[in-house]
């Protein structure tokens, strides 16, 4: 299997040292972009397996660089950013971005997010095997049967629960935006909307998480979205 | 317009224009005198007519009136024979005496008619031309001291006096240094009528108070002192009135030319404020991201640990000050949404490190959706839970519980550690740079719990703290459920 190729776009020099640093350790090659147009050619030239990708760039927007990358490729793209500019975050995963850390980040957490979207994208690169059945912890989703279980015990979800699993489900970790399941699950006219999400979202938690405020799969990302953590 | 307005009074009758109309018939009978020596009785008739004709034309209908009448009894008198007496020996001069009468009367009147129509016409132009350069002047008025000016300036000398414009403070109150009585002038501005001289109320007083109003309130009083004692004639009333709205539309205008003009720079302030606080906030946190990193590089040893939890610490602090500061703003602005608690306690709890601490969240089933801003909230939430971090010892419990009683939501975090040291007042934990272990080794400047407070109270709710039973600390938050929005549930299948 070769190196996984990582393209990090990142105008901080120091920055920029430790995510090559840090990602080389774990045995990836890495690239290096200063600015979106750097990033293009890079992106485009190197063919990269997943980009990190920093919003604030000097000479473009981080957003239109995922748009053009969108365009053609379907790497995975992991949006770093400020933590207080929520509306930011939204608008990078709507325009194609899968996930996002906020900074300051530690390595474990950088490696533990390239890593979980590498997995992502080979296996959805790999649709022969994926499986009517998917599990998260406790839980079996059966995709074909509707079926839904804890250890064996079935747990009865109505409709609109079931789809808002399934979505995250089809997200497989990826971020989604309270706009993006709005629309997958109740249709277009409801995109502002965002409590339907909220209200089913604290029913699915009270039927399949533990302990529903410190979810271990359902994971709230807070005025961005929801992701399904854990899945296998 | 208001149902109390200038009253029209009658013009008083000039006497004066009745002694002259006398003195020209008596001319007219001097000169008839001489005529006579030359012409025929019957041209001093047209003589006398003529006169009669240019005295309703100079001095108006009552003069022309009179002037008919003294001009026949003249005639009789000095001209028809018997001479120097009003006895008249042939009859047929009582026909020409009624004739002349009446053609005088005929005449006279219509004369006096439209000598009435050409001044009117004269004045109306008059007050046309003078609202036009008025409107004018006010059109160009950017200040409401232009305004004042163009009172002083155009509106006084037509109606031969001085007006000033009254303006209130911000407070709604006439100051005491303009001119003009202010307690008149405070009671038109709160009724919006008119008072003083030509009106219903206070009608002794020697000036005219009248209330500057437009839809929506009274923005100020336009006094007008005028130097003559004969009162406002019809014309003048309306022309005044017309000032009044003129005025009044200018001072609006002006008015909301300031408030955009404040907005604006409000807007600014606050735009450069923000962008300040992104700047600061982007500068602090590169530096903050690469040692997170590099530590991180480090390798599993206690310095790079070290490093790491310092770092974030750090940040934490950074994030503090900073929606500090945000806070701090004149106006708040809270991205206000209906958010499930449990996700904002959910997301406070993972972005604190409680270590080995137990943590019992009781929040009912179906908790109500509770409308705040989210990102704050978990700020006040992550402060209080970092407190419990920093305040007690490795075992201890954090009970976060949330209940609905009524129109309130109360959340409380509780923990059984060491709780508030016994000599401070629990209150005095949300003032600025408040510590609870004074000058001790927990780090904190102690911004956290006065920058939870004040976005608690920006949301409407208020926080308290007390000591917890047997021991440790306990926050309570009480905010208003709200009404939260509809959904339509799904049919159960």
């Amino acid at each position: 299997m070769n190196k996984p190729r990582i393209l990090v776009v990142e105008d901080e020099a120091d920055i920029r040292r430790f995510l090559r640093l840090a990602l080389e350790r774990e045995e990836m090659t890495v690239f290096e972009a200063g600015d979106a147009l750097r990033a293009r050619i890079e992106a485009a030239s190197r063919q990269p397996d997943l980009i990190v990708l920093d919003l604030g760039l000097p000479d473009d927007d981080g957003k239109a660089v995922i748009r053009d990358v969108r365009g053609w490729s379907s790497a995975p793209i992991i949006v770093l950013s400020a933590r207080d500019i929520e509306a930011e975050k939204v608008a990078a995963l709507e325009a194609g971005a899968d996930d996002y850390l906020a900074k300051p980040f530690g390595v474990p957490e950088l490696v533990a997010r390239v890593r979980a979207q590498l997995r992502r994208a080979s296996l959805a690169g790999d649709r022969s095997q994926a499986s009517a059945r998917v599990r998260f912890g406790d839980i079996e989703v059966n995709l074909a049967t509707h079926e839904v279980s804890r250890r064996g015990e079935a747990i009865h979800l109505t409709p609109i629960e079931y789809r808002l699993l399934t979505a995250l489900v089809r997200g497989q970790g990826k971020v989604l935006t309270h706009r993006q399941l709005l629309h997958d699950v109740w249709g277009p006219g409801y995109a502002t909307r965002p409590h339907y999400v909220r209200v089913y979202m604290a029913n699915l938690r009270q039927k399949l998480e533990e302990e529903p405020a410190r979810p271990r799969h359902l994971v709230t990302e807070l005025q961005v979205g929801y992701r399904l953590a854990g899945l296998n | 317009m208001t149902p109390h307005n200038l009253k029209v009074k009658p013009q008083p009758l000039r006497y004066r224009v009745l002694v002259y109309s006398v003195c020209a018939c008596a001319a007219t009978t001097g000169i008839a005198a001489l005529l006579l020596r030359v012409f025929d009785l019957s041209n001093v008739v047209m003589a006398f007519l003529l006169t009669v004709v240019l005295v309703a034309l100079r001095w108006g209908r009552a003069a022309g009136a009179l002037a008919a009448f003294v001009a026949v009894l003249s005639f009789d008198f000095f001209f028809v024979p018997p001479v120097w007496s009003f006895r008249v020996s042939d009859t047929q001069y009582v026909f020409t005496f009624l004739l002349m009468l009446v053609v005088a009367l005929v005449t006279g009147q219509l004369a006096a008619r439209l000598r009435d129509e050409a001044v009117t016409a004269a004045a109306g132009e008059k007050r046309a031309s003078a609202l036009a350069a008025v409107a004018t002047d006010l059109s160009i008025a950017v200040r409401s001291e232009d305004i004042a000016r163009v009172c002083a300036a155009r509106i006084g000398p037509l109606f031969d006096g001085h007006a000033t414009l009254l303006l209130p403070g911000n407070d709604e109150r006439m100051s005491s240094d303009a001119a003009g009585d202010m307690s008149i002038a405070q009671w038109v501005l709160e009724q919006g009528l008119p008072a003083g001289r030509d009106t219903e109320a206070l009608p002794a007083n020697k000036a005219t108070y009248l209330p500057l109003s437009t839809s929506m309130r009274t923005r100020g009083v336009l006094v007008l002192e005028r130097a003559t004692k004969t009162p406002l004639d019809a014309g003048q009333i309306a022309l005044l009135r017309a000032f009044q709205s003129l005025v009044a539309l200018a001072i609006e205008r002006v008015h909301y030319v300031e408030v955009a003009h404040e907005t604006q720079l409000r807007m600014e302030g606050e735009r450069l404020r923000s962008t300040l606080l992104a700047a600061v906030s982007h500068d602090l946190r590169t530096p903050l991201t690469a040692i997170c990193g590099m530590a991180g590089m480090l390798g599993e040893n206690e310095v790079a640990r070290a490093i790491v939890s310092q770092a974030d610490r750090m940040q934490r602090q950074v994030v503090n000050l900073l929606d500090a500061a945000r806070m701090q703003g004149e106006s708040v602005r809270l991205d206000l949404q209906w958010h499930a608690l449990d996700e904002v306690v959910g997301s406070a709890l993972a972005a604190v490190h409680l270590g080995g601490r137990r943590v019992v969240v009781d929040m009912p089933r179906d908790f109500p959706l509770v409308e705040l801003d989210a990102g704050l909230f978990e700020r006040v939430l992550a402060n209080l839970f970092d407190n419990a971090a920093k305040y007690t010892p490795d075992d201890a419990t954090l009970r976060i519980r949330a209940d609905r009683t009524g129109a309130r939501i109360y959340l409380t975090v509780e923990d059984d550690g060491p709780g508030f040291p016994p000599d401070i007042n629990a209150d005095s934990l949300f003032e600025e740079f408040a510590r609870g272990a004074r000058e001790s080794a927990v780090p904190g400047v102690g911004l956290g719990l006065a920058l939870s407070r004040r976005i608690v109270e920006a949301h409407g709710g208020s926080i308290a703290a007390s000591r917890g039973t047997p021991h440790g600390a306990r926050f309570e938050i009480i905010l208003a459920a709200g009404e939260p929005p509809s959904i339509d549930l799904e049919d159960f299948a």
